[in-house]
C-alpha cells in the first residue's frame, strides 16, 4: 500500500491524524495488506461467511 | 489478621464457619489497596463506602442464616468497561470520562445478586484495545512481579489486581485475547468461555462477534465459582446462548484419566516461536498431564497467522464501525495508541472484511473436526514473560500472530494456566481450549494440574 493510498483512505476516512502518526500509519499498512491476503483464499462462490442472520423469532 | 493472599474458595469457606467476616475481610483488602496500589495503577476508581455498605449488608445475611453461596462476600473488581450504575463507566479513556450508566451490565448484577462486593473499577486498554498508554486519564496497570514490566491486556488491570491480592478475583473481557495475555503474564487462572456463555450486555463493545466476558481469579476453582455466577442466558444480548449451565465447581473432581489432549505445538515453536522457558514449562505441563492419566497426542491446525489475520480483520474492522463517528469527531481525545490502532482500521476494505468473516467459518469446522477425537487442546498462551511496560509497540498486536486469538474466531471456551517461574521470578503459563459450551472440562483439567503442581503457592513480593 503507497503512502498515497494510504492518505487516500485516512482522507475518505475523515480522520485528522497528525503528520508524525501518519508516517507511522503508513510504514505498518503492509500489516493490514498481508492479512488481507491471507483471509481472502480460494474458495467457492457460496461460501457463507460465520454471520448469518436469524429472524427475530426464528 | 487476614492473610495477604486468599483464594475466593478459602475465603469463602472462612466465611461459612463464620471466622472471617466480608467487613473484615472488605477492610483488609481496601487497606492493601491504599498501601501498594499507588505503584500498581490496577485501580481507576475505588468505591470504599459502597464496598464496606455491602459488606456490613452480606455479614447481617451471612449471620442471620442467609448465606447466598461462594461468593457471598467476596471483594471483587470490575474491569472499567462492565457497566455499573449511578458509577463512571470510562473504557478509561477521555471520551467516556463522564459516562455514569443507568444500568448494571447483566454479569455485574449477577455477581452482585450473587454476594460479590464491588471494591472498584479497574484499568483497562483504551476501550479494550489501545494499551499500555501513557496518554490516557490514568496511567497503565503494572506488573506486581516487577513493576517496570508489563501486566498485558487489555484486562491489565484485574490482571494486577487479583496477582498482588487486591481484590480475590475479577472481570476481564477478551476479544483477541484480553483476558489470557493478562493471566498468562500476571500469574492467575482467567478463563476466556464460550461466546454466548455470559452475557455481554452492558459491557462496552470492541468487536461484537469476537467479544468474550469472564472471570480471572487465582486459581481454577476460583474462575469456577465466578462463572456459576456470571454464566447464564440473558435474552438482552442476541449472542446469549439458551443453554444450561452446569454446576461448574461439582465438576472440579481432580481426575482427568482418560481426557485426551491435542498439543498445537506447532503455534508456539514454529508460527510465533515461544521463549525457551515457556517451551519447557509447557513440556513439563504435557508430563504432569500424561502422569494424570491423560493422553496427549500432536495437533496440526492452519498456521497461527492465519487464524491471527480472521480474527484481527474482524476485530479491527467491528471496533472502527464503533468508534468511527467518534474518531472524526474527536480524534484527539483517544490515546495515541487506540486512535493509530482504529486509523489503520479504515485502510481495511469491505470486501477484505467479509472475506475475514467466510474464513472465519472455515477455521471454526476446521477446528471443530480436529477437536472430534479430543476433549482438549493445549498451546501456549503467550510468547514469554511479561515485557518491559515500556517496550510494547504501538502495532505489537500485528508485528507476531497472537496465541490466544484462534480460540475467539472459534468462540471456544480458553483458559491461561501458570506453569511456573522463569529464572526472574516472572509467571509462565499454558492454554487450555475446549469445545463448545464445555468450560467445565477446561476447568476441571486446569484445576487438576494446579493441584499437581506447587504453582499457587507463589506470590508476587510487594512490600519490599
Amino acid at each position: 500500500m503507497t503512502r498515497a493510498e494510504v492518505e487516500t483512505a485516512l482522507a475518505r476516512a475523515g480522520l485528522e491524524v497528525p503528520e508524525r502518526e501518519r508516517q507511522e500509519i503508513a510504514a505498518v499498512a503492509h500489516f493490514i495488506e498481508e492479512m488481507a491476503e491471507r483471509v481472502r483464499g480460494k474458495r467457492a462462490m457460496g461460501a457463507e461467511p460465520a454471520h448469518i442472520f436469524p429472524p427475530p423469532g426464528a | 489478621m487476614v492473610p495477604d493472599f486468599l483464594t475466593i474458595a478459602e475465603a469463602s469457606t472462612l466465611i461459612g464457619k463464620r471466622e472471617l467476616s466480608p467487613v473484615e475481610l472488605t477492610e483488609s483488602r481496601l487497606t492493601r489497596i491504599e498501601r501498594l496500589d499507588g505503584k500498581l495503577h490496577s485501580f481507576i476508581r475505588v468505591l470504599r463506602e459502597p464496598a464496606l455498605a455491602a459488606a456490613r449488608a452480606a455479614e447481617a445475611e451471612i449471620m442471620a442464616g442467609n448465606r447466598r453461596g461462594p461468593l457471598h462476600g467476596i471483594p471483587i473488581g470490575l474491569k472499567d468497561i462492565y457497566e455499573t450504575k449511578g458509577v463512571p463507566t470510562t473504557g478509561h479513556s477521555k471520551v467516556l470520562i463522564d459516562h455514569v450508566p443507568q444500568r448494571d451490565a447483566t454479569s455485574v448484577r449477577r455477581l452482585t445478586e450473587a454476594g460479590a462486593i464491588v471494591l472498584g473499577k479497574l484499568a483497562t486498554h483504551e476501550f479494550a484495545l489501545g494499551g499500555p498508554s501513557f496518554d490516557l486519564p490514568w496511567p497503565p496497570a503494572r506488573n506486581p512481579w516487577d513493576t517496570s514490566r508489563f501486566t498485558g491486556g487489555s484486562s491489565s488491570g484485574t490482571g494486577a489486581a487479583v496477582a498482588a491480592g487486591l481484590v480475590l478475583g475479577g472481570t476481564g473481557s477478551d476479544t483477541g485475547g484480553s483476558i489470557r495475555g493478562p493471566a498468562a503474564l500476571c500469574g492467575l487462572a482467567g478463563l476466556k468461555p464460550s461466546y454466548g456463555r455470559i452475557s455481554r450486555t452492558g459491557i462496552l463493545p470492541l468487536a461484537f462477534s469476537l467479544d468474550h466476558a469472564g472471570p480471572m481469579t487465582w486459581t481454577a476453582e476460583d474462575c469456577a465459582i465466578m462463572l456459576q455466577a456470571m454464566a447464564g442466558h440473558d435474552p438482552a444480548d442476541p449472542a446469549s446462548a439458551d443453554v444450561p449451565v452446569p454446576d461448574y465447581r461439582a465438576a472440579l473432581s481432580g481426575d482427568v484419566k482418560g481426557l485426551r489432549i491435542g498439543l498445537i505445538r506447532h503455534f508456539y515453536d514454529d508460527d510465533n516461536r515461544a521463549e525457551e522457558a515457556t517451551r519447557q514449562g509447557i513440556a513439563a505441563a504435557v508430563k504432569v498431564f500424561e502422569n494424570l492419566g491423560c493422553s496427549v497426542r500432536e495437533l496440526r491446525l492452519s498456521p497461527l497467522a492465519d487464524w491471527a489475520a480472521c480474527g484481527v480483520m474482524i476485530m479491527l474492522s467491528e471496533a472502527y464501525a464503533i468508534h468511527q463517528a467518534t474518531l472524526r469527531e474527536r480524534f484527539g481525545d483517544y490515546g495515541e495508541m487506540f486512535r493509530d490502532r482504529m486509523a489503520l482500521a479504515a485502510l481495511v476494505t469491505g470486501g477484505d472484511y467479509v472475506q475475514a468473516v467466510r474464513r472465519r467459518r472455515e477455521l471454526a469446522a476446521e477446528f471443530a473436526t480436529a477437536m472430534a477425537d479430543l476433549d482438549l487442546a493445549l498451546t501456549a498462551a503467550a510468547p514469554g514473560v511479561a515485557p518491559a511496560i515500556d517496550a510494547v509497540g504501538k502495532f505489537a498486536t500485528f508485528e507476531r500472530p497472537m496465541l490466544t486469538m484462534p480460540f475467539n474466531v472459534t468462540g471456544t471456551p480458553a483458559m491461561s494456566v501458570c506453569c511456573g517461574y522463569s529464572v526472574a521470578g516472572l509467571p509462565l503459563s499454558f492454554q487450555l481450549a475446549g469445545k463448545p459450551f464445555e468450560e467445565a472440562t477446561v476447568l476441571r483439567a486446569a484445576h487438576a494440574y494446579e493441584k499437581a503442581t506447587p504453582w499457587r503457592s507463589a506470590h508476587p513480593r510487594l512490600d519490599h
